[in-house]
Order: C-alpha cells, then structure tokens, then sequence
C-alpha cells in the first residue's frame, strides 16, 4: 500500500504539487488530505468536516458582488482586445496620415451605394475625398459617404433642386464639391466654395467683393450658354479644382490656384489630349502623346513598368508608342499605353504592392486610379487592384461579366453592361471617425490600449518591487533601518507628483534618447514616484505578521532572517498587496493619460489615450469633433472603472470585517 | 509637544533643503545658457560699433562678464547651487541667491519670477478656497448621510457614482463638463476668467467672475465628490462601530447626538488630516484645470513655462508645490501629535 502511495505521488510531479496547492485554496484541503491519507477508502459525504479554505471563501464572496464579477469580465475582455487586436491590423503603422481623410466622422456608409441607384442603373461614381458621387441611367444623381464638410456645415448630400430637376449626363467628386454636367451643356456644382471651388467673376462682383488672384474663377460660358455636350470628352475634379475637357483639346479649368500650383500653366494652354488632379499637381498629356505635362521640367520624366521595378527614362520607353489615357492617384500615375501596356511615374511606397502579371496576351481596356490604388479591367474581363492596400483597397472579389469600373478615393466599383452592380470593394468607412490627421480612430485605440496598459502594468511592477522589498525590510527589521527607510519614503511622497514628472519629462526632452527609452524612463519615472505608498501598507502588514506564532516558530528553529522575511511572511501580506497593485495599476494608467494628455508623456506618432485627447482642449473641437474624445474617452473611462470596481471588491471580500454587518 | 513640533520643523528643513538640491541638479540638466544667449544678443545690438576683428574678443569678454554674473563661470554644481541658494559668494563676492530674497528671472517674459507667479498664485490660492469650502459642504454631510444608512438604495448609488468619480482623469471630467454645459446647453463660457473686453466694477464684477469660475469650480469639485466621500463614509463608519456608540446608543440618547457628537468626533480626526493634504494636493491638481480652461493660475503658468523653457520660473514652482506639500505634511504631522497623544511618545 505504501508503495502505491509513493508511486501516485510521484507521479504527480511538479504541477500535479502546484496544481493540489490550488486545488486546496479553493476546495479545501481537509477533503483533499483525507483522500490522501486513505486512498482506497470511498471518502462519504459528512464523513469530513467541511472546511471553507480563504481562498474559497474569497471566491465565494467575489462571485456574489454581480458588478465586479462584470467589471471583471470586461477588464479581461479589454485586455485580450488590446493585446491580439494589433495582430489584426498588419498594415496598421503609427505615423500614419491621409490628407484626404481628416476628421471623417464615424460612418460605415463609404461603399453602400444607394439602392435606387443599383436599381436605375449605375452610369458612373466618382470621388476624391471622404464621399462619393454616383449618377444613374436616368441622369438622378446620389452622394453617400460622409458628406458633412468639416465645420463649415455644408452637406452635399444636400443635392440642389436644380441639379435634381436636370437630366445629369455626367458627375465629379472634389475633396468637398460636386461638379455635375447637364444634358443642356451647363455645369452645376455644389458643396464648399469658400475658396473659390466654383465662383464666377460675375457672381463676385455683383456680391461687390474683389477678385482674387488666387482663383481659378469659372468661365461664364458654363453657366450661361452651356457647352456642346457630344463634344466633352471628360468631367473631372481634383481637390479643390475642376475642369472639363472638349475632344478638340479645349480645356475649362477653374479653381482654388493654391491647391494646385501649376494651375495658370493649365490656364493658358490648349491642345490637351487628357488630364487629371493627383493631389498636388495637375498632371496633363498634350496633343503629341508621348510625355506627361505638368509645367515644370523633368517632374515626371521617368516611367517604371511595375511600382517595384527600376525607373527609365520616359522618351526611351514609351519609343514610338502613344499615351492612351492618364490616369492619376494622389502621389502617382499611370499610363495607359496605345499597345494595351501600362507604366507608372511619381512617388511610390514600399507598402505598395505592384501590378500582378497578367496571363499572355492579356490587355487593359479600362484603368482607374483612387488615391493610393489602381485597378484595371482586362480585355479577358479579369479586374486587378494594386497599390496601397492601406485601407482594403485591393481586396477584389470575385466578378463575372464586368464591363466598367468606377474608382472612388479607396473604393472600386465594378458594374455590368446594363449598369448593374457587380461587385464593391475597399474602405467601408470608419467605425469611430478619423482624427485630425486622418489615422482611424479605432486602430489608435487598440493600439493605444497596449501602449497606456503596458505603461501602467510596467510602472506598477517597478514601484511593486521597489514598495515590497523595503516595506518588508523596513516592517521586519525595525530600528534604525525602519527609520531611515521611511524617512526616504515620506521625502518621495512629499515630491507633488504632476509638476515634478513634468519637469522631468521636458528635460528628458533636451536630451537625445531615443522614444523607446523616453518611454520607459516615463515608466520609470511613475513607478518610482509611487512607491512609498505600497511601501508603508507592506511595512504595516509585515509588522503585525511579524507578531504572530509560526514567525516565532520558525525563529525558533533557526531559519535565517530573510528567508523568515521574504518567504514566510511575504507571501501572507501577498492578498493585501495584490488589491494595492491593482488599484495602483489604475493610477499609474491615469497618470500616464494626464501626463501624454499635457503633452510631458509619450509622444505623438506613438499613441496612448492620453496622448489622443491631447488636441481635444476647446469647445468647439469638442463639440463639433465629438468623436475625436469620445471613444478614446470611453475606453479610458471604462478601463479604470473597472479596475476600480474590481479592487475595491477584492479589498472588501479579503477583509472579513467588512462583511459583518454593523 | 514643543519639543515634537520642533523636531519636526526641523525634519521639514532637511527634506527641503535635500528636494531643492535634487531639483536644481535635474534642472542643470536643461541644456540652456543663459549668459551665452544674452552674450550673443548684445553681440548683435552692438555690431555696428565695433571694429570687427574685435568682436571674438569682446564677446568672450561680455559672455564672461553675463556668466560671472549669473553664477555660471564655474562648472562645479555644488559651487553652482550654493550660489543659487545664496550661500557662496559670486565672482564679485556678493552673495545674490534665494536667501537674499532673488527668486529668479523669467528669461520669457523679461521681469522677476516673483512679478511673473504673484497674479496666478492669487488665483490659484482664490479658486482652490471656493473649491475647497464646495467640496466639504457637499461631501461631509453626503459621506454621513452614506454611512449612517449603510446599504440603502442612496449609499449603493453614491459608491457606484464616486467610484466613476474617482476613476476619471481631470481632463477627461473637464472635456464631458464642457461638453454637457457649454457646448450642448450654453449655459456657461467654456474658457477665461471674465468677459473679453469688459471693464467691469464692483458687483458686477464679481458677479462676471462668479460666471466664467462656475464651470472650472463644479469640475473641481465633482473631481473631489469620489475619494472624499469615500474617505468620509469609510470613517464614519469606523466611528459608528466604536463601543462607545453602542454605549451612547444603549444610554438611549437621540440618533442625532449620538451621530453628530459622538461619532462624528470621532471620525473627523482622520478627516482633518486628509482634508488639509487634499487642500494642498489640488494645488497641483488644479492644473489640468486651469490649462483647460484658460484661467490665468499657478498650474497654467507652470505648464507654459515648461513648454517655453523657461526654467528659472518652473524651477520656482516646482520649489513652491515642494514647500507646500512638505508644509502640509508638517500640520497634519502637528495635528496627529495634538490628537494623539502616542505619536509624540514614539518619537
């Protein structure tokens, strides 16, 4: 029987041991040992007395407090998010910034096409910024996506009665104007025009203001007599600028200059074979159809066959051939050769993925450009997408009988030859807006999280370990050692916790530390500021542990001071101190969030929730940028209630007292 | 008790003097030159005048003239901070330091550091006050109230109300705040301390400031309500459980002296003690407040200072909120040794 015995208890090994310690925690250890003392002997009901360890009792009083057990849950829930969420998001990177996606409040509504508009059939969508513009079969137009403009509290959602009253034969999308062709040859725009987008010489005048020499203004023939519609050969709009293109190479151009600098170049010139907006320049292929024209020499002198290949010159390239069409995103272009070939100039990432190589023979018909993609329709009607993939611009579906694609900014639309929808893909929207540089709100948060969580958890582990050790040597030890230990502690809590990490972080800043190491010296600093605290709640238990029986027990037998200190009475301070670290944990995340928040903390592009709010400081971004806080807030807000909530219960249910009802 | 309080008076000075030590060789560390600034200023104003294969020798001359000056001439910190303090003689032997009453100078603003803290800190020491007396008239009585009916439908609220109260960061109560009643019902200014241009007197005034403090006061005090009435219940009803209570109670006196005189007594003495450290604590919790809301006080002028670099004046601040806090621990350290008598034995 005893070998039985030794051989079932070897067996167990290492975490069969650890695991029976936590099995006596929560389940008692009389039963346990019973069955261990008589193995063979069916252990009845009644037959042990039934022992409720603390540890169960704990749990028991826990798991009757239904706030903190939600509390509980939701902190676990938000960890986990934290820490695997960024795993989600690959492409995600801290500094990153679009232009054309600031403050985009939350909408998921970018690629929900309006169903009437699926119904009428679609003619063509277009869009440069934050909405898109859609105009069916029967000439109606439809905008989606987020189409209120910043603060100036236009919507251009708001379609004019005029332009619902015409038959609209073509649309176009700035960044925040709409320009519509009607079937009469005249030109309708709506949306923001404080910068002169779509303003008439006349139309300034009769207002008795002054001209201005940095607009475009828009010929007066577009909105008196109308153009020969069968002649425009194409509609477009760039960021804050338009133009209308005539098969004979007439050019209409109108504008804000400052949004493109090569405008007057445009202005003057005629024989324009095609153009278009990247987000800086105008970009144009004059009637000879071999070079790109932009005004200034050599911009765009070089081609590449694919983003990733080497450039050549664009002469030596394109040889005899001619350009087809132009076809611009915000940085670059492609070129669409009269062979079917494409090649690209201007600025391109390594984060761009290249053009996948088409199968032999293989031509493209039709390429339209977002603002950082490109997609292709084939001759075999295959669509490709390449580019940034950033925002899911290149996630194409499967497609059967495309005819036409249609670009919006990251968005690409694919239709049939009757019009009909056949696939969408790419940025649906934002759940929780952009922010002012236009980075997703969301992903900040979730990375965010991980950057103020590990900032609070590293802090409270260097003040725990500060805290432990010389509580436990201060509270054991006694004499002059206690009092010279508490007499560091009271100077490091008379330090005013705010103005002095400030004045730490703005020295830090004079100094060349790399981010990482701000950063944790930003660690450091709140841990070391923390500490007396938890020092003096260890001391204090320590001294009255220091009192009870098996401590005299085992100064008794001669076990030596520290073992006595660390090992027999640390670990029964321990419950008391877990509560202290993790309301300290709250703190310390605090902490952070007021420092990054002042802007004495982690530094933008790295985000914490702290440093998220930090341009938040003004009624009206407030209150018209409501989304800008209140998500970070809330996750902020929700984090340290919950911790909160949580250590306080753990404090009342560890504190038998409390229990007692007085 | 003498004997108690001059020992710690004393302990205070030492700790003091230990902090601005501290402090002053963490500013050292700012990288920023002074006397080789106004050098190169009065370099430039006087180019003209002066013969240029002169101008390397005179500036070297005038930046040694700036750095003897300002105590800079020697790179030994100790010599340096002694001189700060005013203990060690500059280069023309006289002493010019803290303890001769030069406090520094705001190189941001062009005047003494004392002209440039004096306007905030009466702020400050104006907005802390009327905080302070609204958030004991609201936490006291609601901390009793909450401990005398323990568990009832108003206690279980307020714990959950504060804990929310308490887990919020300043700011993020100051932008909810300005949210609620300025943007969505205007019914205050969201930042300032008086109507731009206005040229008020006397009640009016008053009245006008009254106005632009009412949101940065409630904030203040909805940031005080969470640790404060929990503090209060929590001794409150240490107090209640007393044998005393149940003596008073058992004599048959009226619930309300047994609560009020008895208990309430009891229960003030760790009151008192955090009532003055919160007091002085929101004088540097108040700046968040203050950057918030543009009211011109001691945490605001802190955070431009350090934004500008202008150290000679943060490092004062940073003097000021040591003194005091170290000052606060001194009364609560006296009050301690007043009410408990074992304190003074022990030490």
């Amino acid at each position: 029987m005893n070998k039985d015995k030794k051989n079932a208890s070897l067996k167990k090994g290492f975490f069969g041991t650890v695991g029976g310690w936590f099995r006596r925690l929560f389940f008692g250890g009389s039963n346990d040992l019973a069955n261990q003392l008589n193995p063979e002997q069916a252990v009845k009901a009644g037959d042990v007395e039934e022992i409720i360890s603390p540890g169960r009792q704990i749990l028991n009083n826990f798991l009757e407090k239904k706030l903190a057990v939600g509390a509980l849950i939701t902190l676990l829930v938000m960890f986990l998010v934290m820490f695997i969420g960024p795993m989600a998001m690959p492409r995600y990177y801290d500094s990153y910034t679009e232009v054309t996606q600031k403050s985009i409040p939350p909408t998921m509504d970018m690629l929900s096409v309006p169903g009437k508009l699926k119904k009428e059939g679609i003619k063509m969508i277009d869009s440069f910024g934050s909405f898109s513009v859609g105009l069916s079969n029967e000439g109606n137009v439809f905008v989606w996506g987020a189409t209120e403009i910043g603060t100036t509290g236009i919507d251009v959602a708001d379609i004019p009665q005029e332009v619902q009253d015409s038959n609209i034969i073509m649309v176009a999308a700035g960044i925040d104007h709409i320009v519509a062709l009607s079937d009469a040859g005249k030109v309708l725009c709506w949306g923001n025009n404080n910068l002169g987008q779509f303003v008439t010489e006349t139309e300034v005048l009769e207002r008795g203001e002054p001209l201005k020499s940095t607009i475009a203004y828009m010929p007066e023939v577009l909105v008196t007599s109308g153009i020969d519609v069968s002649r425009v050969k194409k509609l477009i709009a760039g960021y804050q600028a338009s133009a209308i293109l005539l098969d004979d190479g007439t050019l209409y151009l109108w504008g804000n200059k400052n949004a493109y600098a090569n405008m007057d170049v445009f202005l003057a010139m005629g024989n324009v074979y095609d153009l278009d907006f990247t987000l800086n320049h105008i970009v144009g292929v004059n009637g000879k159809r071999n070079t790109v024209y932009t005004g200034s020499r050599g911009l765009y002198d070089v081609v590449r066959p694919n983003l990733n290949e080497p450039g050549v010159p664009i002469k030596n390239y394109i040889g005899k051939r001619k350009i087809e069409s132009i076809v611009a995103t915000n940085t670059s272009m492609a070129l669409l050769l009269n062979d079917g070939s494409v090649c690209f100039t201007g600025d391109f990432t390594d984060r761009m993925e290249p053009l996948p190589m088409l199968q032999n023979g293989e031509k493209f018909v039709q390429l339209v450009g977002g603002s950082y993609h490109y997609s292709g329709l084939t001759d075999q009607g295959n669509v490709y997408s390449w580019g940034s993939n950033q925002l899911n611009q290149l996630e194409v579906p499967s497609l059967k009988n495309v005819s036409n694609i249609y670009s919006g900014s990251f968005q690409t639309y694919a239709t049939d030859a009757e019009g009909d929808l056949v696939g969408k893909w790419g940025l649906k929207g934002y759940i929780f807006g952009t922010d002012i540089r236009g980075a997703d709100i969301f992903q900040r948060i979730i990375n965010g999280g991980r950057m103020t969580m590990t900032v609070g958890a590293v802090a409270v582990i260097i003040s725990s370990i500060i805290g432990i050790i010389i509580g436990c040597v201060s509270g054991y030890f006694g004499g002059k050692v206690d009092i010279l230990l508490m007499r560091v502690a009271e100077i490091f809590s008379a330090i005013p916790f705010l103005p002095f990490a400030m004045i730490l972080s703005a020295v830090m800043s004079h100094m060349t530390i790399s981010e990482n190491g701000r950063i944790f010296i930003i660690m450091c600093i709140l841990g070391v500021l923390t500490w007396p605290g938890l020092a003096r709640l260890v001391r204090g238990q320590v001294l009255v542990a220091r009192e009870s029986e098996y401590v005299t027990a085992a100064k008794a037998m001669g076990v030596k001071e520290s073992t006595i200190a660390f090992k027999h009475i640390l670990p029964n301070v321990m419950s008391v101190i877990l509560v202290t670290l993790m309301l300290d944990f709250g703190t310390c995340m605090l902490t952070e969030s007021q420092l990054s928040y002042l802007g004495f903390g982690v530094a933008y592009p790295r985000p914490t929730w702290g440093n998220m709010l930090n341009g938040v400081n003004n009624a009206t971004i407030i209150n018209t940028y409501w989304w800008q806080w209140l998500f970070t807030a809330l996750f902020l807000a929700i984090t340290t209630i919950c911790i909160n909530i949580v250590g306080d219960a753990l404090r009342d249910v560890m504190d038998p007292k409390s229990s007692v009802e007085k | 008790m003498a004997k108690y309080t001059l020992k710690r008076i004393g302990y205070m000075l030492v700790v003091l003097v230990l902090l601005s030590f501290i402090m002053f060789m963490i500013y050292s560390l700012v990288p920023a030159n002074r006397a080789y600034q106004d050098a190169k200023t009065q370099l430039t104003a006087m180019k003209n005048s002066i013969p240029k294969d002169q101008l390397s020798s005179y500036f070297d001359q005038i930046y040694l003239d700036y750095q003897r000056q300002y105590g800079t001439d020697t790179d030994n910190k100790i010599v340096r901070y002694l001189r700060w303090v005013g203990l060690a003689p500059l280069y023309d032997g006289s002493y010019n330091g803290l303890l001769q009453g030069n406090l520094g100078y705001s190189y941001e603003k062009k005047l003494p550091v004392v002209e440039v803290v004096k306007d905030p800190m009466l702020n400050t020491i104006k907005i802390n006050i009327l905080a302070t007396i609204l958030a004991l008239g609201i936490t006291i009585p609601l901390g009793i109230h909450c401990a005398v009916k323990r568990g009832s439908k108003l206690d279980q609220g307020v714990q959950v109300f504060t804990i929310i109260g308490y887990s919020l960061p300043t700011f993020l109560i100051s932008i909810l705040f300005i949210w609620i009643f300025c943007s969505k019902l205007g019914w205050f200014p969201p930042s300032g301390m008086q109507t731009p241009g206005s040229n008020f007197t006397g009640m009016r005034k008053f009245l006008d400031e009254i106005y632009y403090l009412a949101l940065p006061l409630i904030v203040m005090t909805f940031c005080s309500l969470g640790g404060m009435t929990r503090y209060v219940r929590a001794s409150m009803i240490e107090a209640l459980s007393m044998d005393c209570i149940k003596t008073a109670r058992a004599k048959g006196l009226r619930e309300r002296a047994v609560i009020y005189s008895h208990a309430w007594r009891n229960a003030l003495i760790p009151i008192v003690t955090l009532v003055v450290g919160w007091f002085l604590g929101i004088f540097a919790g108040s700046l968040v407040i203050e950057d918030m809301f543009a009211l011109n006080g001691m945490g605001r002028l802190m955070i431009q200072s350090l934004r500008a670099a202008d150290y000679d004046v943060v490092l004062l601040m940073q003097m000021f909120y040591v003194a005091i806090s170290l000052f606060g621990n001194l009364i609560i350290d006296i009050i301690y040794g007043l009410v408990d008598p074992r304190v003074r034995v022990n030490n």
